[in-house]
């Protein structure tokens, strides 16, 4: 015994059978098996496939296992596209955090598919939903974010979305997000939290 | 008479640092505090000037709104230590022989094998340094088969590993009892590795977010993949943590690097102490 | 005389950290941070000795591992991990409170709290009623400390 190479040519695993074909068709049949490491393959395995997203997405709608779920979100991410942009979205009024926070990542790194939805993300009537765009435009790489913020700052009027923009304006102002900043630390003078973030923001950005 | 101009180096205000820390920790789960302020302002006043931005709020701009995560693998790799070395943070291999293996073999039987991932293999220094652990302080290694498979996707480096040959600064942290043992002095002051051990890993050339490079690694008691994921994009670190989870046996463990992190990565492995490290275990049963 | 009460803040957002974080050092007690579930976890077991920090204010949205799934992990590691838990969050809809009880958690603010609110919950669930209205007492009230409770 002790050390000891793997026999040249040998497996690193077991030949097993395959249930499934490794097609597209064949991988989406499997991403539905009562096998939650089954359903995980199938979906690392549909990475490859550019036409998997909506399939991928419409799994996520259901699936349960954290495991398979992780599988579903980076495979999505890597296949990107409209149609895993449209098929997430809806995730974002999801009841689960996890799936919500899924999502807000996934998109987070797709801009320029994302982009064009954002405006109506940010005025949509349920407050969760614009704090959780302003989330997800924390983590956008789009010149447009500041701009975007600085509208949500103008027009809001909760105060923990107002919270989220200055959150992400510490980091992605510039000089002239300073005036908003300063019209909202007035507007919601009295607030301890408000005040707090709106003088982050101005400190962050204040300098140079 | 020619005056020419002054170019001052770029300021980084307290603002400025507070601002870069917050977005690097948001992204790495590094933690810079004001006693790396030189440290991290000279590394910074490097990246700007290698970047051709004329200021700090410039550079940072260009940092935050960039796609491709380039300028972000620059800046951790200036911010890092990439050093490799014989028994690098070698309490992890501490571990492995007084806690990890122990639990590894629980459920295994005399002659069972055992499976040693290490990843990167960069030049060798990471898997010899585990079989030499494993022949020098763990008790039990000829009750099991083990096997240490390194990858790399460099096959320069790969190259460099089977050829076995090191520098004085590379073997420094050896007991020299060691040294002597495994390794023959060459004529020009390097040092020349057994071929016993070289023989003993079994190199492969894969790249970790491929999957149909990482498919074939099955059956893994324990993975070293230390300051290696830190230097990948968000996505690519899911998709090699993803490959490792999988190649991992159920309880089987991981051990990142001295500063690395899960948290940005995955919620799949619980983390479990030990008096000599933190390690990331894949757990044994579903839990959901 | 006591050891110091340790807090970890556990929210992805750097300005809620450092808004809380503010709050409670002033309060007189130690405070660290984490920036979603899985860090925390990591934070726990790195804490000297046993049972990881004495209290937690932890939100429910972050990415990796949100708030409810970080207290039931915490909880399953042990007796020594029953320590306080305060969830935060900016969602007030039905069913949430009773997802942070369910989990394990012991108390629940809507945010943002104002400082006497989280100063006084905090307090209260350490089991020191006598400390929190010092503390409250310490604290100006302010006209939030009223506008948080009308929502």
């Amino acid at each position: 015994m002790g050390l000891k190479k793997p026999r040249s040519g040998a497996d690193l695993r077991p030949i097993a059978e395959r249930a499934y074909a490794r097609d597209e068709a064949g991988l989406g049949v499997q991403l539905d098996d009562p096998d939650p490491a089954l359903r995980r393959w199938a979906a690392r395995d549909l990475a490859s496939h550019p036409g998997a997203g909506r399939r991928l997405c419409a799994r996520l709608l259901v699936e349960s296992d954290p495991s398979v779920r992780e599988a579903l979100f980076t495979s999505a991410a890597q296949v990107g596209g409209h149609a895993v942009v449209d098929g997430i979205l809806p995730l974002l009024r999801s009841e689960q955090p996890a799936l919500r926070n899924g999502a807000i990542e996934l998109l987070g790194g797709l801009p320029d598919v994302v982009a064009p939805r954002i405006q109506a993300l940010l005025q949509d009537a349920d407050s969760d939903v614009r704090i959780f765009t302003i989330n997800l435009l924390g983590n956008l790489s789009h010149p447009g974010v500041p701009q975007w913020l600085v509208q949500v700052l103008a027009r809001e009027d909760e105060i923990n979305v107002i919270g989220a923009a200055l959150e992400v304006l510490a980091e992605v102002g510039g000089p002239e997000t300073l005036e908003p900043l300063r019209a909202v630390r007035a507007r919601f003078g009295d607030n301890p939290f408000i005040t707090f973030a709106a003088d982050v923001a101005i400190e962050r950005i204040g300098s140079a | 008479m020619k005056t020419e101009a002054v170019t001052a180096a770029p300021i980084i205000t307290e603002a400025d640092f507070k601002k870069f820390t917050e977005y690097f920790y948001r992204k790495t789960g590094i933690h810079f505090d004001d006693s790396k302020r030189y440290f991290v302002d000279k590394r910074l006043v490097d990246r700007i000037g290698a970047t051709g931005a004329a200021d700090f709020r410039a550079y940072f701009v260009g940092l935050r709104f960039e796609t491709d995560g380039r300028e972000l693998q620059n800046l951790i790799n200036s911010m890092t230590v990439n050093e490799t070395y014989f028994f690098r943070e070698c309490y992890q291999f501490d571990c492995l022989v007084n806690h990890l293996l122990d639990e590894v073999v629980a459920g295994k039987r005399k002659g069972d094998r055992v499976r040693i991932w290490s990843i990167p293999s960069s030049t060798g220094e990471e898997p010899y340094s585990i079989a030499i652990y494993l022949l020098e302080r763990w008790a039990r290694i000829d009750d099991f088969e083990i096997e240490i498979l390194s990858s790399d996707i460099d096959s320069k480096v790969l190259q460099a590993a089977q050829d076995g040959i090191y520098s004085t600064r590379s073997v420094a942290q050896l007991p020299k009892s060691y040294l002597n043992k495994y390794f023959t002095p060459c004529a020009n002051g390097d040092w020349r590795i057994s071929r016993d051990l070289v023989e003993s890993v079994e190199f492969s050339r894969i790249n970790l977010t491929e999957a149909g490079d990482t498919r074939r690694f099955r059956n893994i008691d324990v993975v070293f993949c230390r300051n290696l994921l830190i230097y990948f994009d968000d996505l690519s670190r899911r998709v090699a943590a993803e490959a490792m989870y999988d190649a991992l046996n159920p309880g089987g463990f991981i051990c990142l690097g001295h500063s690395e992190s899960m948290s940005r990565i995955s919620s799949l492995f619980r983390v479990r102490r030990f008096p000599d490290a933190l390690v990331h275990q894949k757990p044994l049963e579903d839990r959901t | 005389m006591n050891a110091p009460i340790r807090i970890l803040i556990v929210d992805d957002a750097a300005t809620v950290r450092m808004y809380h974080r503010k709050i409670l050092l002033d309060a007189g007690w130690q405070v660290e941070e984490a920036c979603n579930g899985v860090e925390a976890l990591e934070r726990v077991h790195v804490h000297d000795g046993e049972g990881g920090y004495d209290f937690y204010v932890v939100d429910v949205n972050m990415p990796r591992l949100d708030g409810y799934s970080f207290v039931r992990e915490l909880r399953r590691l042990g007796d020594a991990y029953q320590a306080p838990v305060l969830m935060v969050s900016t969602e007030a809809r039905r069913g949430d409170t009773s997802a942070a009880f369910a989990a394990g958690a012991n108390g629940y603010l809507v945010k943002p709290a104002s400082p006497p609110e989280l100063v006084m919950t905090a307090a209260l669930l350490l089991g020191q009623g006598e400390a929190a209205l010092a503390a409250a007492a310490r604290i100006a009230p302010t006209r939030a400390a009223t506008q948080g409770a009308a929502r």
